[in-house]
């Protein structure tokens, strides 16, 4: 980790149906930060992803990718993002786990063209990556809800990202398989270096496991995490006063032994 | 079967069956691939809708002493454009903007027809086809619609496929996906006009969605159900002109009979599986 601002968020506000959701949301985002975003539903998580990835507008304030303005932004090849309703998909659409992972090979320079042999080889070493070679060939609609989720992430990481966005991808999820998951993500941001940003509800997972916490209701804040953080400091600017999350310092233990 | 074998060769000596069955297939091939994808879109009544917006076309060309498909495709695009455009500026959704359509242009056809008489017998053959009487300015059109829109989606199907299953998505890597969905449309006119001739506008709803529907029973990969709705397609097209010829009966009706019985087989061969 380092202190390269590669998000630079400034001023930010974004409405949505005439009504305010983000307010004055200010933060900055290093290369190789491991970022939790949460806060309380309908508090504008998925909100400022989609205004960082221009897919709303935002009505004031500046958005900043790898010093660039995003009104002037155009190298998304640079940024993966999975929604959290990818894996909501018609379970008959005929696409196998190999074909839904190169579609994450397309840009603009693929365009018109056929998928070339290091397109392939990208997608093999995304299915190895995840650990799903094994799926390649099957039907997207037979996958566990665990095994969507490590698909979409390799079709996000065929791309060879900077920074990976995941809105919810635990989601569908079961205990068993978290572990492993959070373990992959773990490695794509130690290993390779892949700021990821991701919204989640797991909070023993954002203050177990990631470098920064960014708290959102209307309001956005962030934090480092380190092992003096008081999470529920923070957390109560997101989900009011009364909330309590119980987190010690042996809290992390099985997590970490785990990992 | 000598006997038979000897019909077959000396059918495939007529140069009007010989017209048929490139047509024919060329038709089928551009017909199933644009019926996967609307399938796959949810979209599969605009090829109705489309069709019957044709006939509007097809009135206003007899009428003019036009070619009628130059109208048709003429009117067919207008009419996606206006779908489009309904739907873009949220004045109805994606059903009731085709349903405008679909009455707009058919009743714009009922009231040419009624005004002007005397050209019913050629209508009909657009109503319901008349694959074994295509000439070669007929042929002719439907190979350069057809090989447009073979092209287009050969060039382009992993556009149309990332855009189809996540446009969202698709967006956020930066395929243009108006342009596409734009170009998609424009080729469901196209398709829907060089069919016209071939099965004719009642039944070319038929053509365009039974190959897929069939192919995605199979529960394949994207590619192998792509091209098992060609195979589809152009078998129920091939088997369909010859059994017409053979019986003396209309072409159509036997290719969507017979693009019926391969999805009720295939059904149930993957009930009983």
């Amino acid at each position: 980790m380092n202190d390269q601002p590669i998000i630079e968020v400034t001023n930010l506000d974004v409405e949505r149906s005439n009504s305010m959701v983000i307010e004055h949301a200010t933060f900055t985002v290093n290369r190789g930060d491991y970022v939790g975003i949460v806060g309380p539903n309908g508090g504008g998580k998925t909100t400022l992803l989609l205004a960082l990835l221009n897919i709303i507008p935002h009505t004031q304030g500046a958005i900043r990718f790898f010093n660039q303005d995003l009104t002037t932004f155009s190298q998304w090849d640079r940024i993966a993002y999975v929604s959290q309703d990818a894996t909501n998909f018609d379970p008959q659409f005929p696409l196998t786990v190999e074909e839904l992972v190169g579609l994450g090979r397309l840009n603009r320079t693929t365009i018109g063209r056929r998928l070339h042999q290091a397109d392939r080889d990208a997608v093999s070493e995304a299915l190895r990556f995840m650990g799903i070679s094994d799926l390649s060939h099957k039907r997207i609609g037979e996958l566990s809800g665990g095994q969507k989720q490590r698909v979409f992430v390799a079709k996000a990481l065929v791309r060879n990202p900077e920074i990976l966005i995941l809105d919810e991808p635990i989601a569908g999820i079961d205990a068993s398989m978290l572990e492993g998951f959070y373990k992959k993500l773990s490695d794509l941001n130690a290993q390779k270096g892949i700021t990821i940003l991701l919204v989640s509800h797991d909070l023993t997972a954002v203050f177990c496991r990631m470098s920064k916490v960014i708290c959102v209701n209307r309001e956005v804040n962030i934090e480092s995490i380190t092992k003096d953080t008081d999470p529920n400091k923070l957390l109560k600017k997101a989900y009011g006063e009364h909330f309590h999350f119980v987190f010690h310092e042996h809290t992390c233990q099985g997590v970490f032994n785990h990992a | 079967m000598h006997e038979l074998v000897i019909d077959v060769l000396q059918l495939l000596g007529y140069q009007f069956f010989q017209h048929a069955l490139l047509g024919g297939i060329v038709a089928a091939v551009a017909c199933t691939g644009i019926g996967l994808f609307l399938i796959l879109r949810k979209e599969a009544m605009i090829a109705d809708g489309i069709s019957h917006t044709a006939f509007g076309g097809i009135a206003l060309g007899l009428l003019l002493g036009v070619y009628p498909l130059i109208t048709a495709l003429f009117v067919s695009i207008l009419a996606v454009l206006g779908i489009s455009y309904l739907k873009r500026k949220g004045l109805a959704q994606s059903d009731s903007a085709i349903a405008v359509m679909l009455a707009l242009g058919f009743s714009t056809g009922l009231i040419i027809l009624s005004l002007v008489k005397g050209f019913n017998v050629e209508l009909f053959s657009y109503l319901f086809g008349s694959i074994l009487t295509i000439n070669q300015v007929d042929l002719l059109t439907v190979f350069l619609l057809g090989f447009t829109t073979i092209l287009f989606l050969g060039l382009f199907y992993k556009e149309l496929l990332a855009i189809t299953f996540d446009e969202q998505s698709a967006k956020l890597t930066g395929i243009p996906t108006g342009v596409f969905t734009l170009g998609f449309n424009l080729l469901v006119a196209t398709t829907i006009v060089l069919s016209i001739k071939i099965i004719g506008i009642i039944l070319v709803v038929a053509l365009i969605v039974l190959p897929g529907l069939t192919a995605l029973q199979l529960r394949r990969s994207f590619r192998q159900t792509l091209f098992a709705s060609f195979g589809f397609g152009g078998v129920s097209v091939f088997l369909g002109i010859f059994l017409s010829a053979w019986f003396d009966v209309a072409a159509s009706g036997v290719i969507v009979i017979l693009a019926v019985v391969f999805f009720i087989i295939v059904a149930l061969y993957r009930r009983l599986r």
